[in-house]
């Protein structure tokens, strides 16, 4: 045991891109990624602010700048402050209670204490489908949800392999991180409809129509850059939060194995989920990346446009481990 | 000139102690906090051990061999004093409370009651919580020592009066132990 203890790594290479990731490392960057994201998202945002302005009413510049401004301070001050909620709410998580569920608050309490962390707040969704899911702004604001349909197919080593799972993403922060990727995207969708709508209500032809010779050139670079904003920007925003939650998957499953020290029991769970035959977990949209498993079947499947990697993927890793 | 970039070095050097001196002090303090958590739940277990040792005595009165052997790592328990002797004690416990519970298995009016279905649930329960407290302490005892003996915190060890932590020895068979004897 001594020397197992002494062996315990704080670097786990992954096993088939051969990288080397450190978990006391991960959180730094996911705190670091979650500011520079929010600092890019205000950036394209008065960009798009600013261009749409110009071609609409250029008098107003500061007003638009303004607004967009406070769109995204809101929705990133309300993904920050009640996340948490808004997800718990949505998924019909209730309190788990304390004679009905003392198996799972008992592992839970226990896995946290292999963590490192405090105890998250537990609840239970009602649902057959077998799934989780971790929500809150840092560890001392935590909560993870599980359905009774993960109680009723696990067994106590597969169930504690989710739960460190979900400790992970909770202990490194990554709840931050995709709560503030979904808020950019959130603010850059909501900046691309107003601006089509105000150009279906004509808003810009009749403005612009009489101005000089020269303003009409720069006008129309920006309309083409603002168009090439409005298109590109809301792919290349669903892209990068894909594709950083795909990654943060793979994390979580290295750092739950290693907070059980038992790969063997995430892997099964795995299995058993992938297994599972039944109808699938009803969740609002926008929620899927937050799972253990995606609920959407499809999306479990190797796809540029999936939240979670394929579960084969993960089940190798793990039993290579 | 040279004065200041000698002053901008020596500043440096002295924020970068402070930093080494800081993540020293907050890993023996988790190290602290590790053993803590192990405490609380072996005083958890502590408390439980008489009302099951009630409960099994109810059904099976006669197996006193068991019971003393239960009440002496309890009183073992309660006088430890150091970090070793509460692990000694906390392996003596196991060992009595593996016993216990292999007795039970012989007596299924005892087994059926619901009752002792609730303590086993929360004694099999606070044994997990035991062995992850233990391993959090054995990697807080872990990211400690190494701290104070990879550069730079070996240079400030010294000065600081650090000395390495022991890890606790977990018993292969006790670590498996609440997985086969108490999974219900």
């Amino acid at each position: 045991m001594q020397s197992r203890a002494k062996q315990a790594p704080d670097v786990i290479t992954d096993v088939i891109t051969g990288k080397r990731i450190n978990l006391l490392d991960w959180k730094a960057a996911n705190v670091r990624a979650s500011i520079m994201l929010s600092l890019l998202m205000i950036a394209l945002l008065v960009i798009i602010a600013y261009l749409l302005a110009q071609v609409t009413y250029p008098e107003y510049s500061l007003l638009f700048v303004g607004g967009a401004i406070i769109i995204a301070a809101t929705q990133n001050m309300t993904a920050y402050w009640f996340g948490d909620q808004i997800a718990l709410r949505g998924a019909a998580a209730q309190p788990a209670n304390k004679d009905q569920h003392r198996y799972l608050i008992n592992v839970t309490e226990a896995v946290a204490i292999g963590a490192g962390i405090p105890t998250p707040k537990i609840y239970v969704i009602d649902a057959d489908a077998p799934n989780a899911f971790a929500t809150g702004r840092n560890p001392e604001h935590s909560s993870i949800a599980v359905t009774t349909g993960l109680l009723a197919l696990l067994d106590r080593q597969e169930l504690e392999g989710v739960i460190a799972h979900e400790l992970a993403h909770i202990k490194h922060f990554d709840v931050l991180l995709s709560s503030m990727l979904a808020a950019t995207l959130g603010a850059i969708l909501l900046l691309r409809d107003v601006a089509f709508r105000a150009r279906y209500y004509g808003g810009v032809p009749r403005r612009r129509g009489r101005q000089g010779e020269g303003g009409g050139n720069a006008q129309a670079i920006m309309m083409l850059l603002l168009v090439v904003l409005l298109v590109l920007a809301p792919l290349m925003a669903t892209l990068l939060k894909l594709a950083v939650s795909r990654k943060r998957e793979f994390l979580a499953d290295a750092a739950g194995a290693y907070i059980t020290r038992n790969p063997e029991g995430l892997a099964r769970a795995l299995q058993k989920l992938r297994d599972y035959s039944g109808a699938p977990l009803k969740v609002s949209e926008g929620v899927e990346h937050m799972f253990f498993t995606s609920p959407k079947q499809r999306l479990n499947a190797a796809n540029l446009f999936a939240t979670h990697p394929p579960i084969e993927d993960r089940i190798n890793r793990l039993q290579r481990m | 000139m040279a004065s200041i970039i000698i002053l901008g070095i020596l500043v440096g050097i002295g924020l970068f102690a402070v930093t080494v001196y800081n993540r020293i002090v907050t890993l023996e303090n988790r190290v602290g906090n590790a053993w803590s958590q192990i405490d609380v739940q072996l005083k958890r277990r502590n408390d439980l051990v008489p009302n099951l040792v009630e409960t099994v005595k109810g059904y099976a009165a006669h197996e006193q061999g068991v019971f003393e052997e239960v009440a002496k790592s309890r009183q073992a328990m309660m006088n430890a004093g150091s970090v070793a002797e509460s692990a000694q004690a906390a392996n003596m416990m196991n060992g009595a409370l593996g016993r216990l519970f292999a007795i039970a298995e012989s007596y299924p009016q005892l087994k059926a009651s619901e009752n002792f279905k609730v303590l086993q649930e929360e004694l099999s329960g606070i044994e997990n919580k035991i062995a992850y407290a233990r391993q959090f302490y054995n990697d807080s005892v872990l990211q400690f020592n190494n701290a104070i003996e990879t550069v730079p915190g070996v240079l400030l060890a010294g000065p600081m009066n650090k000395k390495e932590q022991v890890f606790l020895e977990i018993p292969e068979v006790e670590r498996s132990a609440p997985q086969v004897s108490f999974s219900s």
